[in-house]
């Protein structure tokens, strides 16, 4: 079963990020080396990305004639996609296994972040929405 | 450049979707699917993925000992990731016009869903210039 393994972020959590020491930077990089490292010598690793922070981000809808129409204003409420890993898995606990481990990636000061993963299936295909 | 386009929708919508007809969702499948075919004949697909309906969403955190603290409650307005693309295209502008493309895409009746799509770049992070660039992308995920 595959499935993605979802970070997320309001505005004011890039803001932060920005300020982290150098030293905490590294050490959170370490940490992610580490875990992708894991992931793939275990074989459960499909696929992982990271996203640029917020501010260049857009919402597109179609217009009326067709040409995209951009907006780039956004709640402060809205969460942002920061990152996500796809893993290929037995089950759906171990899924959350591996997601509680990238929650525990250090924070300023080298404290566990405790950052909530979000974790769904993903499809192999439509059929796998029941439809 | 790549870009990701992002379709998220809340679990209100998907329930809708799950009821459009077996016709009206054939037809939207069959756009998206072209226009997946074009981006792989002109060399800027990269990537795409549906996921499962939020209904089976979880959040986890880790604790002390790594056990994992998983909730399944979420506000009724939380936006979902429904599915994305990821493109290489040579300008954002480019990006907008499939993700444009993609709004488009008819829903119930043939009208257009319209609905949002969110256009985003890829991290690079320079200010861990001591890193390589690989390391860099699994740090900045952290965020």
């Amino acid at each position: 079963m595959k499935f993605i393994l979802m970070m997320t972020g309001k505005m004011a959590d890039w803001d932060e990020y920005m300020k982290w020491s150098k030293e905490d930077l590294q050490r959170n990089v370490t940490f992610m080396r580490a875990f992708s490292r894991e992931l793939k010598d275990s074989g459960v690793f499909v696929a992982t990305e990271g996203l640029a922070a917020p501010g260049e981000a857009k919402i597109v809808r179609a217009g009326k004639d067709g040409e995209p129409i951009t907006d780039g204003v956004f709640p402060e409420s809205k969460e942002f996609l920061a990152g996500y890993w796809i893993i290929d898995v037995e089950s759906p606990e171990q899924a959350y296994k591996i997601a509680a481990r990238a929650s525990t990636a250090p924070g300023p000061g080298g404290k566990p972040g405790g950052m909530p993963i979000e974790v769904r299936q993903v499809l192999s295909g439509h059929a796998d929405l029941g439809l | 450049m790549k870009y990701i386009l992002l379709m998220t929708g809340m679990t209100v919508g998907v329930e809708s979707y799950l009821a459009w007809s077996q016709k009206d969702r054939d037809a939207h499948m069959a756009v998206l699917q072209r226009i997946t075919r074009e981006l792989t004949a002109s060399g800027e697909f990269v990537a795409t993925q549906g996921l499962a309906v939020p209904q089976e969403a979880k959040v986890v955190r880790g604790e002390q000992g790594g056990m994992p603290v998983t909730d399944g409650v979420f506000p009724e307005s939380k936006e979902f990731l429904l599915g994305y693309w990821i493109v290489d295209v040579a300008t954002p502008e480019r990006a907008y016009a499939i993700a444009g493309r993609i709004s488009a895409a008819p829903g119930p009746g043939g009208v257009p869903t319209n609905v949002p799509i969110e256009v985003r770049g890829f991290a690079s992070y320079p200010e861990v210039a001591s890193s390589s660039s690989e390391e860099i992308t699994r740090g900045a995920k952290r965020i």
